[in-house]
């Protein structure tokens, strides 16, 4: 077994390495054949390929020494309008030397840039169309502002199908020499979804305990990675238990780093797996949309989501007085 | 008998002082040299923020060494001439009783205006023809007033010392006066006082005199005594409230700061609204003033600050309709102002390790938080070789390898397997 990060050592080095996205991956290679590329947005789920295709076609089409021509900033790490007039602009600007006329600059998880920042970059992304093409990385491209849209070539990635993890995962399996049971993939499958970096991440973890991997193991795993517990909370609240349900809320944010979009959606999801009737999960989807907004709008995370935790203590106080 | 505590735990000798180990180290080696003939430069010029020790460390050093210390600070006339009088000190280089002397020159800054006219070039003029060593004290050397003294001296930068430093300071002076203080609440004042040792155990001496232990309640209790009044006061009109009027009446009546108002009526909403329907009303009114408060941020349209009153202070007080009186129920102190105080820490810890990911894996170090470093952690709890791998690989410290694998035992087996190395 060798120990670094999976999920980075077996990313793919070149586009013919990557196993999905099939559509995406012909269309990209055949940009590296016209060795020109339009700027581009990547847009869709995590885990889906985004940036290591970005990655792949910088590889391809300059190949070796591809990291030259190449610069990665994440928005989420330097989002202010700052970093596009300096480090963008000094980027851009400068011409390549080489074969290849342009550099490529990948904007990472675009859509946390402010909307100053997206406009700033606008003009760049016109000026120096000739020395740089941008490649914007980001979950939803309805938060990318629609003149920037409108200059780039939209990809939309989707989740792996079932086989194409599968097959993945079963090339890292090979490598590191992993006892795997069908039913500890299946799991995996079934927690992660089709995000790749999540399932390579749980494999691994369930792999360092060293035993064969049966379902019950990548369970445990993802129960100890995700401590923060959103159906646990909801199911406090609806038992009356408002002030246990907040303190959750508060490890979740403080403790864990939890982002209130993020909790908020999983309240979302588990309403409507929660066994209540109908009509209420319908009124609580009107709240928690209500609450979603204001979270949009910038309010303060904790009090938002408490003001919702309370609508779900006096919901199940309702549903017990059969309202 | 009243005893300040910064005097009475002054250090006694120079290694005792906090921090600035090579400031000290400076000023040791520049006094020794003396001992071989009279140095290029006769002064030496000390500076940096309030309160770190620059005083305390040439008066400790003077004691080490025995030297008789000669001193004029801000409260002593410095006019040309004051200064010249007492300058002529410095041109004998033995005491009356054949000691050895240092002269000092503290708070220079205060020299100011027509009344300490020609005082900085007396203290040149007295550098010039000093015979001991003379330490000149100012908050800034770099003062344009200064642009001719600093040539003459040598220059010394004290800088603030790490929170970590002034916790262990309060500690020594904690443990010296038979107090068992809280980690947390050390550190609270730590940080509050801005690094400033001075004000640090001034703070401590305020809180602590009298205790046998101090613990981070009793510290913010105490912190905030002058409000703690006012706050009970206003929450009980909240909570109390027979009418809007009365409700909104609290405010004025006291002199609260709104946000942190807002955390008191927020954490105690719950326990005096125990009926859901009433809670949810509360909750939902709290949201709202939370909503206004959003608004003015981002207007700056501080009109709108009544709104947000109104809201968390009779929103609530109407919210209450169903539930039972329950006779007395105490108010409680926020747990969220705690929980940032404790969490400060971890979540710095959690960013610089997400930095770590970062440069390794492609993602935002905001991102390799939330999804990479929870299974990490499991891996360092179940594969020591592997998280050893991890570690180097990441790069991480025996700090962050600390943070993420949790038990000391399991430390120990990460950083066995890295050969000893981190």
């Amino acid at each position: 077994m060798s120990f670094e990060m999976w999920a980075e050592k077996y990313r793919p080095k070149s586009l013919d390495e990557m196993v999905n996205q099939k559509e995406i991956v012909e269309r990209l290679k055949s940009f590296v054949k016209a060795r020109n590329i339009p700027h581009c947005i990547f847009a869709g789920p995590p885990g889906t390929g985004k940036t290591t295709g970005a990655l792949c076609l910088a590889h391809d089409l300059y190949s070796e020494g591809y990291r030259e021509h190449l610069m990665e900033l994440n928005a989420s790490d330097e989002r202010g309008i700052n970093v596009v007039r300096e480090t963008v602009k000094t980027f851009a600007r400068t011409r390549s030397i080489g074969e290849i006329p342009f550099k490529i600059m990948i904007l990472d998880e675009a859509d946390n840039m402010t909307g100053d920042a997206q406009q700033a970059l606008r003009r760049t992304m016109e000026r120096f169309t000739e020395t740089c093409r941008f490649i914007l990385i980001c979950n939803y491209s309805g938060k990318i502002i629609e003149p920037i849209q409108s200059r780039c070539a939209p990809f939309r990635f989707t989740y792996l199908s079932k086989e194409d993890q599968y097959a993945y995962l079963h090339h890292i399996i090979q490598r590191e020499n992993v006892k795997m049971l069908d039913e500890g993939l299946d799991a995996i499958f079934e927690v992660c979804g089709g995000d790749l970096r999540r399932a390579i991440n749980t494999l691994q973890a369930a792999a360092s305990g060293g035993k064969p991997i049966e379902a019950e193991t990548v369970y445990s795993v993802v129960g100890r990675a995700n401590p923060a517990d959103v159906r646990e909370m909801i199911g406090l609240a609806m038992k009356g238990n408002f002030v246990s349900a907040r303190e959750k809320l508060r490890e979740m944010i403080l403790k864990y780093g939890l982002a209130g979009s993020d909790i908020i959606r999983q309240i979302h999801i588990e309403i409507f797996r929660f066994n209540i009737p109908d009509q209420w999960k319908i009124r609580l989807a009107d709240a928690i949309g209500e609450i979603d907004f204001r979270l949009v709008q910038g309010a303060d995370e904790e009090v938002q989501l408490s003001a919702l935790l309370a609508r779900l203590t006096e919901a199940g106080y309702e549903m017990k007085r059969g309202v | 008998m009243y005893t300040a505590w910064t005097e009475k735990h002054k250090p006694r000798t120079i290694s005792e002082v906090v921090g600035n180990e090579e400031a000290t180290q400076k000023l040791i080696n520049w006094i020794n040299s003396w001992n071989k003939g009279i140095p290029k430069k006769r002064a030496a010029f000390l500076y940096g923020p309030p309160g770190i020790g620059k005083t305390v460390a040439v008066e400790a050093l003077a004691s080490d060494l025995k030297m008789e210390l000669v001193e004029k600070n801000a409260s002593d006339h410095r006019t040309a001439e004051a200064v010249q009088r007492f300058a002529g000190l410095a041109s004998q280089y033995a005491t009356l009783f054949g000691g050895k002397r240092m002269i000092l020159f503290d708070e220079l800054d205060g020299i100011t205006g027509t009344e300490d006219r020609g005082g900085v070039r007396a203290v040149i003029e007295a550098i010039k023809t000093a015979r001991c060593p003379v330490v000149i004290i100012a908050n800034n050397a770099y003062d344009p007033r200064f642009s001719t003294l600093r040539k003459y001296c040598l220059l010394i930068e004290f800088k603030k010392p790490t929170i970590l430093q002034v916790m262990k300071r309060l500690k020594e002076v904690c443990a010296s006066e038979g107090i068992m203080a809280d980690e947390s609440a050390l550190r609270l004042i730590a940080e509050r006082s801005g690094r400033d040792v001075r004000s640090a155990i001034n703070d401590l001496q305020a809180l602590a005199q009298g205790r046998r232990i101090l613990t981070y309640e009793n510290m913010t209790w105490l912190a905030e005594r002058d409000r703690k009044e006012a706050i009970f006061q206003v929450l009980r009109s909240i909570f109390y409230a027979r009418d809007c009027e009365e409700a909104k009446r609290a405010i004025d009546a006291a002199d609260v700061d709104p946000d942190m108002l807002f955390q008191w009526v927020y954490e105690n909403a719950p326990y005096q609204l125990t009926d859901p329907r009433d809670l949810t009303k509360a909750m939902e009114a709290l949201a709202k003033a939370d909503v206004y408060r959003g608004r003015i941020r981002a207007t700056q349209d501080w009109k709108l600050l009544r709104y947000m009153l109104d809201l968390m202070t009779a929103g609530v007080a109407m919210s209450r309709q169903r539930t039972k009186p329950s006779g007395w129920v105490p108010f409680r102190f926020p747990e969220r102002v705690r929980w940032l105080a404790h969490t400060k820490q971890e979540r710095q810890m959690q960013s610089l390790i997400g930095m770590k990911i970062r440069r390794r894996m492609h993602v935002s170090s905001v991102r390799a938080v939330k999804e990479i470093l929870p299974y990490i952690r499991v891996i360092f709890e179940d594969n020591t070789e592997m998280a050893a791998g991890i570690a180097k690989w990441l790069d991480l410290d025996e700090d962050m390898i600390r943070y993420i694998a949790g038990s000391e035992g399991q430390v120990k087996a990460i950083v066995k397997n890295l050969g000893g190395q981190v």
